[in-house]
């Protein structure tokens, strides 16, 4: 085994040693994920849409605290210095505590993502572009950890500056607190934050378009991580006896002001709340006046029809349950997700069972699937998909009584199909399905009015 | 023939202060060379600029003629003070892991054994004696096989018996022809071991030569009072 494998190995081994770097590398991400899970349990899908902010935390804390608090321990007993005896280079020791901190980072967010899938949470849209962001997320966070690390001289010192950094990052930047929950003004200042774009290249990878749309933040990760990575170069002292340069900082923290300057110069910094995110309601909301209906969907009428309140629905413009316009064109990012579900389709078992009714249920739930993770573009784009799926595979005179069938009875049925969506390349949510159900609700009226020329189209 | 170590010229300052001025030297190969003087003198400083650990200001340093700092460092083995290792870390960890950079280092077992670490071989470090972890450091110096030992006051902390055990373990590194550069305080130590000495002060060489040839040369009666008389008058 070469060197710097075997002192690569030396450091994890060493880290599993210690208790306390057990105790805040891997308990304290479990003690977030819970505390999230607590405090957010009644969304309609679990954890899932605040993964990237849970996973920024788990990277930000062995980044910022767990790397330096490590380096500068070993420094201040004189372990660098007599690792600066022996015959290799300075690059050789510092591969190999950054490996070894990249392999805590990637079992400390396994560890966390299992405990997650545990509670129902989804599988991720992209696991591909999860770890893409993983990645840059901890390249941006180490060289700002390596930058503390060669900053300070004691392990009190990291702390405290850890906390400078990490706790307004936590509350102003966008990642422990959602930025539509934030002021206008903090979420401007929340783009000269490094946190803020590791959130959302995550976020995006589990419930969006992945990597599509991201290469902006990609590249705020990267020019944050090189810059911190530049600095920690140019302050390297393998003896606290030594004095570093703090000229260097301007580097590292002058790239969050030029990345967050370019941020505002691009627009899309603030984030609107989530206003229009109101219940959907019940099938009584939107037909008032209907009348019991009977088991049998094939004694629904026009009639039926007429007491469907269509302008109560949501706007298709709007959050809840979105319907694209028939001439929109979406980001070409997520073209290929849009195309595998076109695609998929016809090939999907769950779409293509016997009994009519959960055939149109199943296909329903691929539109309300990614409007419930609010998968940006994606969940305007996929009920045009499913509309001319469900047109092509129930017989037309059938089609609007099933739909209005469903709607009345958005609890009946079975909800496996929900579970199966990942051959589509969306995420399949374990976790509670009565949500669901009332999108499925609202899609198969949208429809409805659609097929019986109720709601114009557009 | 080449010099085991060639010291020419070096100048090392710390602001204002001259720790080591212009200070000169050669060793042979199978020769122990003393570094002495006061608290302050510049022996550790001299010790770490040969190292690598601090940068001259001045001067050349070669070892068997190579003057590439991580070809140096692989024929050297060394103790300083204010090292360290990881507390979780055991002596049998520490010796296979450090000797993972050299070309052809020694057993570790071997080396566990030579030092009376056998029973303590998967201790964690921060269980050990302050006489265990110089022992340690001790056989880590050896770890590489190295031609040029450099020691700083190596035997502190050692109880009488390890002390002359490891004193014999230097004469013995003499035997098989390579070189030691030793800077202590201990006189007594000083003129058992070493072939040649320096006395040094205010970071320059004040005399150099053989100890007894030294007292003999300034009618001194011990080379205590040698050094003492040399260093009040600088």
């Amino acid at each position: 085994m070469s060197a710097l494998a075997t002192l690569t190995a030396l450091s994890l081994k060493l880290n599993f040693r210690n208790r306390m770097a057990i105790l805040y590398g891997y308990l304290f991400p479990l003690v977030f994920l819970l505390a999230f899970w607590a405090l957010y349990r009644n969304d309609p899908v679990p954890l899932a849409l605040h993964i990237g902010q849970l996973l920024t935390i788990t990277v930000l804390g062995g980044a910022c605290f767990g790397l330096p608090t490590t380096i500068v321990a070993e420094r201040e007993r004189g372990v660098w210095r007599r690792y600066r005896l022996l015959p290799a280079r300075s690059w050789v020791f510092i591969t190999s505590v950054l490996a070894a901190r990249l392999v805590l980072l990637v079992t400390a967010v396994l560890l966390q993502l299992a405990l997650g899938f545990a509670f129902g949470m989804p599988w991720p849209a992209h696991a591909g572009a999860l770890a893409v962001g993983f990645l840059f997320t901890a390249f941006a966070f180490m060289g700002l950890g390596m930058t503390i690390a060669m900053l300070v001289d004691n392990v009190p010192a990291v702390q405290a500056l850890g906390q400078c950094i990490f706790l307004p990052m936590l509350i102003l930047g966008g990642v422990a607190v959602q930025l539509e929950s934030l002021p206008l003004w903090v979420q401007h200042l929340s783009v000269f934050f490094p946190g803020r774009y590791a959130v959302e290249v995550l976020q995006r990878s589990f419930t969006g378009a992945g990597l599509g749309g991201s290469g902006f933040d990609l590249l705020a990760l990267a020019l944050i991580g090189l810059a911190g990575a530049i600095a920690a170069a140019g302050m390297f002292r393998w003896d606290r006896s030594f004095s570093p340069n703090k000229a260097w900082l301007a580097v590292a923290f002058g790239m969050w002001l030029v990345v967050g300057a370019a941020a505002e110069l691009r627009g899309q910094v603030t984030v609107v709340g989530l206003a229009d995110a109101q219940p959907v309601g019940t099938p009584r909301d939107y037909a008032p006046a209907a009348k019991a209906v009977t088991a049998d969907w094939h004694a629904i009428t026009e009639a039926d029809f007429d007491t469907i309140a269509f302008d109560r629905l949501p706007a298709d413009q709007g959050i809840v349950a979105p319907v694209s316009r028939s001439d929109a064109v979406p980001d070409p990012a997520i073209v290929p997700l849009l195309d595998r579900i076109r695609d998929g389709l016809p090939n999907w078992a769950p779409g293509n069972v016997a009994d009519p009714i959960q055939r149109a249920r199943n296909l329903l739930a691929v539109a309300a699937v990614p409007d419930i993770l609010e998968m940006e573009q994606v969940e305007r784009f996929v009920p045009r998909l499913v509309f001319a799926r469900l047109q092509t595979v129930i017989p037309p005179q059938d089609l609007p009584k099933i739909l209005y069938w469903i709607a009345m009875h958005p609890d009946a049925g079975d909800d496996g199909a929900i579970h199966q969506l990942g051959v589509l390349g969306l995420p399949d949510v374990s976790g509670a399905t009565r949500p669901v159900h009332a999108r499925i609700m609202v899609y198969a009226f949208k429809l409805l009015g659609r097929l019986t020329g109720r709601i114009p189209p557009v | 023939m080449t010099a085991a170590l060639t010291v020419c010229g070096l100048t090392h300052r710390y602001g204002a202060v001259n720790a080591v001025d212009g200070i000169s030297f050669e060793i042979a190969a199978g020769e122990v060379f003393g570094l002495l003087g006061p608290n302050g003198a510049g022996k550790t400083t001299t010790l770490e600029s040969i190292l690598g650990l601090v940068r001259p200001d001045a001067g050349r340093i070669a070892v068997e003629g190579d003057a590439d700092p991580a070809r140096m460092r692989a024929k050297i083995g060394a103790v300083l003070q204010a090292t360290g290792l990881p507390d979780k870390i055991t002596p049998r960890e520490a010796l296979t892991v450090f000797g993972a950079f050299y070309p052809a280092p020694l057993d570790p077992q071997i080396l566990l054994g030579r030092f009376g670490l056998v029973e303590k071989a998967d201790a964690a470090f921060d269980t050990l004696s302050g006489g265990q972890k110089q022992r340690l450091a001790l056989a880590l110096a050896f770890v590489g096989n190295p031609r040029l030992l450099l020691l700083d006051e190596p035997t502190t902390g050692l109880d009488p018996q390890m002390r002359r055990e490891v004193q014999d373990r230097i004469a013995a590194v003499r035997e098989e022809g390579r070189a030691v550069l030793l800077a202590t305080h201990d006189m007594a130590e000083a003129e058992r071991l070493c072939d040649r000495i320096a006395v040094i002060a205010q970071g320059r060489v004040l005399a150099t030569g053989a100890p007894r040839d030294l007292i003999a040369a300034s009618g001194a009666a011990t080379l205590e009072e040698m050094i003492l008389a040399q260093t009040a008058r600088a």
